[in-house]
């Protein structure tokens, strides 16, 4: 299990071919012999580099999570379902503008905005639709770029490939906002700092996003293309609970199908995934499976997480509330089955209890904790 | 340089072999002669179209070798001696027309065929030997062993094939056309006098009696042979078939062609002058019979040396057999023995090294410090791969080839004929070339496998071919590919010449042989005409090449084509165009070697142009070989390659 030695051909022969990709996007840009099309991770040709920094990034090769832990948290990996928390709590934005664009409750947008207003952060590396709504990794250096970023859709986003793009002489500040595979990755980059990259010291902000699957793109977005005009599309929306549905809006209106026509797009590598709270980041948002609609559930993780919060609270654009006990009892529970299901789905994959694919270093008796609980 | 017209009979000029073999047909009168180019016989119509005009002869390049032949045939059939060059491939293309034309027999005009081999497929896909078809065709071969021979031998082609009415096929191999040596000149012709004219001999009260019908034939079969049987008469007499040496030898070498020098040169060394003959053979088929069984009498030992196949070998032993029991004792050393390769070509020392053998004599030929020195000196040599040039637009579209395959992911691939672009199975094209053939095929073979979808075929098919090629033979594959609903993307790599044999033009180029104006046959429209989808691009335009790729290859079904335009860089460089660019690489940019881009520039793209500066881990341009085309600018992930518009 050792991640020396290894690049390009073992990143494609362990990780891609395997199906185990996330889309993190962290192996694309710079590389010229790795790029995305269509919603796949393509070799375009042999690299002869014995040891890769695609294949040391990659959230899917192997992580040693203590080491990770004490890189971003100081602390070691925390078994506790949240990861590293803080304190949890519900927040929305009382930024209008960005209540009518952003997804739920707004608050990643608000936290970002505020971020760049105040220099906290130079940019943020975040996602984008394009006209076909095909998300790729952007850098967002104002209010108005990150607006334009605001949304989801569902899909696998290659993210990283913009904070790849970021220049080696930068001295940016820069902010990422992600998946939790996308900020394993990042964690990853900041343990191997790239050579020939920007300078991971120079991320002063990381904020999380609850996630509990994403749609493989190679097959998703054909389909999207053959049931909308992707031109008329304003977003992508899974309601709450008990709704059941796929929204599409559109410039004429909703158009609403049941999950279970979206389900067979899951991203099959999404089933070995332990992280549902991103719990790499500073502060990590979501709603799934805790808050109100309309609001955000916050796990607040680090310092720098806390004080952004504090100080969009203090500048009236953030409004926060105690998560009820019961709700974050639930949206625990979920997060401690997403360890569960996922450390399963990979022994059953492996065959080998001690041998857990990517998951490397976990807290002692952790893992067989959690695969011995019914 | 001397013109090959000159009128000087009796003066020693130093001639390569093809210039040679174009100075016998001249001087034999011809007024028509055809080719197809390639290597080793490029530069015979090269040469008669350089004096095509003073000496009024009509000389052109044929879309390919069959339809040169038949221009020839046309000529002979008007009481004109035409004259037709070609590679080996193009002996096995033009065959059809010729085993129908040795029923009808040629017009008063003669008519050689010269066939030039290349043992070794130094620049060719095979090492075909093309007297094997001389022979199955029942026509006459002649084999020259040095440039005077080879212009001797045309000439006297000419006579032969007017006695029996047949063309006369003569076979070169590349040290015969691309050595120099000594030429006695002949006499140039005299001015022509008989107007060229198709000969009046139908009847209307005999209409039965035309010329030049083949039918049914088996009376045309039997005077075939009969006639074959006259030319080796003519042949038993002929001063091209020689003997040297004692008058009963120990060995009897039996040789021909260019392998002539080779013995002596091997005898002479092993000083075996007093035990070994050689009787060298210019007229290989029909084999003079009598003339060979009288050496084989003197004998009780017998060597072939020749190349490649055993050809004069089993005409030889076939005689033998015949003549038995008379050579009952005869032993016989050769290919067929192992005692010589049937491949590739023959030296003075694999010769040497055979005769050691059968003689048992001990050789030794260098000071043994030779060969260490020799590896010493090697080593100053820098290895060089084989390439596709500086600028080369081939690169360009390989490259885009390849990462449009990749892309698109459905396992596609290449399906290649013969150009340059045939590099494609090797690393200047990045291996993207998976099947390669003859002229044409990649398009003929891309139809067979674009029509197998009911079977689950699912990979895209690209055929690659190019510009001169495409007239030559990827015309009809693409016709039968509309016809038949072949699902398949042909790639037309259009540089605007023949340009692996020389630059020659072509149909599509505005040019004749002789450098006259032509009309310019529109590939595009022809496409276009037949049905085809058709895109043009600018292979140096690496993005739209290869977003024309993926959309043409997404299409599912039908034939797409794809023209991919851009000069021959050498060409240009012959037509004096001034480079497009100034090219350097931006050190602080440069990500050097390791992860990053892993020396892209050199390692993969490699073109010549591109150097790795070992000592700074950078790349550099050489400027010497850099001709400015400017595309690394765009394969550099760094953006570390920088193109300025070239000041001129």
């Amino acid at each position: 299990m050792s991640d020396t030695g290894k690049g390009v051909r073992e990143l494609f022969e362990e990780v891609i071919y395997q199906g185990l990709c996330t889309g993190c996007g962290a192996c694309i840009t710079g590389c010229p012999y790795i790029v995305a099309h269509e919603g796949r991770i393509i070799l375009l040709d042999k690299c002869t580099v014995v040891e890769g920094e695609c294949y040391k990034h990659c959230p899917r090769t192997y992580t040693d999570m203590d080491v990770v832990s004490k890189k971003i948290f100081g602390v070691p990996f925390s078994d506790e379902e949240l990861g590293v928390a803080l304190d949890v709590y519900m927040a929305r934005t009382k930024d209008s503008e960005i209540g009518e664009r952003g997804q739920d409750g707004g608050t990643v947008t608000t936290l970002l905005a505020l971020a760049l207003q105040e220099g906290m952060v130079d940019l943020v590396v975040c996602t984008k639709m394009d006209e076909d709504k095909v998300p790729r990794g952007y850098l967002a250096r104002s209010r108005e770029e990150l607006l334009q970023c605001a949304g989801t859709c569902y899909e696998a986003s290659f993210t990283l490939e913009g904070y790849r793009s970021i220049p080696k002489d930068s001295a940016e500040k820069v902010g990422v906002v992600g998946l939790g595979c996308q900020l394993e990755a990042l964690t990853k980059i900041r343990q191997y700092p790239p050579e020939k990259n920007a300078n991971p010291d120079n991320i002063t902000l990381t904020v999380g996003l609850f996630c509990g699957w994403a749609l493989s793109p190679h097959v998703f977005h054909p389909y999207l293309k053959g049931h909308y005009d992707l031109a008329q599309v304003v977003k992508f929306d899974i309601p709450h609970t008990p709704h059941y549905s796929f929204d599409v809006h559109t410039k004429s209106g909703i158009q609403s199908v049941s999950l279970d026509e979206i389900r067979p797009y899951i991203n099959p590598a999404c089933q070995y995934c332990w992280d549902m709270t991103a719990e790499f980041s500073d502060v990590s948002l979501g709603s799934a499976g805790s808050a109100f609609p309309g609001w955000n559930t916050a796990v607040v993780r680090t310092r720098m997480g806390a004080d952004l919060m504090e100080l969009a609270k203090r500048k009236g654009i953030l409004e926060t509330q105690a998560l009820p006990d019961q709700r974050l009892a639930h949206l625990k529970s979920i997060a401690l089955k997403r360890k569960k299901t996922a450390l399963e789905n990979i022994v059953e994959r492996t065959g080998d209890k001690n041998d857990l694919l990517y998951v490397g270093n976990l807290p002692q008796g952790m893992a067989d904790r959690l695969l011995e609980t019914g | 340089m001397t013109s090959i017209a000159m009128n000087k009979p009796g003066a020693t000029v130093l001639l390569m072999g093809n210039e040679a073999i174009a100075r016998g047909a001249i001087e034999a009168g011809i007024g028509v002669a055809a080719a197809y180019p390639g290597s080793p016989s490029s530069e015979v119509l090269l040469t008669i179209a350089s004096v095509a005009k003073e000496m009024d002869i009509h000389a052109e390049w044929s879309v390919n070798e069959k339809v040169g032949t038949e221009v020839a045939a046309g000529a002979s059939f008007a009481g004109i001696r035409s004259f037709c060059a070609m590679k080996q491939n193009g002996a096995t293309v033009t065959a059809d027309f010729i085993v129908n034309l040795n029923m009808t027999g040629i017009g008063d005009g003669g008519i050689v065929i010269f066939v030039s081999d290349d043992p070794g497929s130094m620049t060719s896909s095979n090492e075909q030997d093309s007297r094997s078809i001389a022979k199955w065709l029942d026509n006459p071969l002649l084999e020259p062993s040095d440039a005077q021979e080879a212009k001797d031998m045309v000439k006297w082609g000419y006579e032969v094939s007017e006695a029996v009415k047949l063309l006369t096929f003569v076979r070169g191999v590349t040290r015969i056309s691309y050595t120099k040596s000594n030429v006695i000149l002949g006499e140039l012709p005299e001015p022509r006098e008989k107007k060229a004219h198709f000969p009046e001999l139908w009847d209307m009260y005999n209409p039965h009696k035309s010329t030049f019908t083949a039918g049914p034939s088996l009376v045309a079969h039997k005077v075939l042979h009969e006639k074959l049987e006259k030319v080796r008469e003519l042949f038993e007499a002929s001063a091209f078939n020689r003997y040297w040496g004692p008058e009963n030898p120990e060995l009897l070498i039996i040789t021909c062609g260019s392998c002539t020098s080779y013995c002596t040169e091997a005898v002479s060394e092993l000083k075996a002058g007093d035990k070994v003959g050689v009787l060298k053979l210019g007229t290989t088929w029909p084999l003079p019979e009598k003339l060979v069984a009288k050496y084989l009498s003197t004998t009780k030992r017998v060597l072939f040396v020749e190349e490649t196949d055993p050809f004069v070998e089993r005409s030889v032993m076939e005689l033998a057999a015949r003549l038995l029991p008379a050579t009952c004792d005869l032993a016989f050393y050769g290919a067929e023995s192992g005692h010589v390769d049937p491949y590739n070509e023959q030296s003075t020392d694999l010769v040497i090294k055979t005769l050691t053998g059968i003689l048992g004599i001990t050789y030794r030929g260098r000071d043994p410090d030779y060969d260490r020195e020799a590896k010493e000196t090697l080593k100053i040599v820098p290895d060089r791969l084989i390439n596709l040039c500086a600028g080369c637009p081939h690169r360009a579209t390989y490259w885009a080839v390849k990462k449009a395959l990749q892309l698109d992911g459905r396992k596609g691939f290449v399906c290649g004929d013969i150009g340059c672009y045939t590099l494609g199975f090797t690393s200047p094209g990045f291996f993207q070339m998976r099947t390669l053939h003859a002229m044409g095929s990649g398009t003929g073979v891309a139809n067979g496998l674009g029509n197998l979808k009911r079977f689950g075929f699912d990979q895209p098919v690209l055929a690659v071919t190019g510009d001169s090629t495409f007239f030559h033979a990827t015309l009809p594959a693409l016709v039968n590919g509309v016809y038949n609903n072949a699902d398949f993307t042909l790639l037309i790599l259009d540089n605007s010449a023949t340009a692996m044999t020389g630059f020659q033009p072509h149909p599509g180029t505005g040019e004749l042989a002789t450098g006259d104006p032509a009309t310019v046959v529109d590939m595009e429209a022809i496409c276009r005409a037949l049905g085809a989808r058709v895109e043009v691009c600018d292979p140096f335009d690496l993005e739209k090449s290869t977003k024309t790729l993926l959309r043409m290859m997404a299409e599912d079904t039908g034939v797409r084509v794809i023209i991919l335009r851009r000069m021959c860089q050498l060409l240009k460089d012959r037509k004096k165009i001034p480079r497009e660019y100034k090219v350097h690489v931006d050190p602080e940019k440069c990500l050097g070697d390791g992860c990053g881009c892993d020396s892209l520039c050199t390692r993969l793209f490699g073109c010549p142009g591109l150097m790795w500066d070992r000592e700074a881990g950078k790349a550099a341009i050489d400027e010497a070989i850099c001709v400015g085309c400017g595309v690394c600018a765009d394969i550099c992930p760094a953006h570390a390659i920088i193109r300025e518009e070239a000041t001129q």
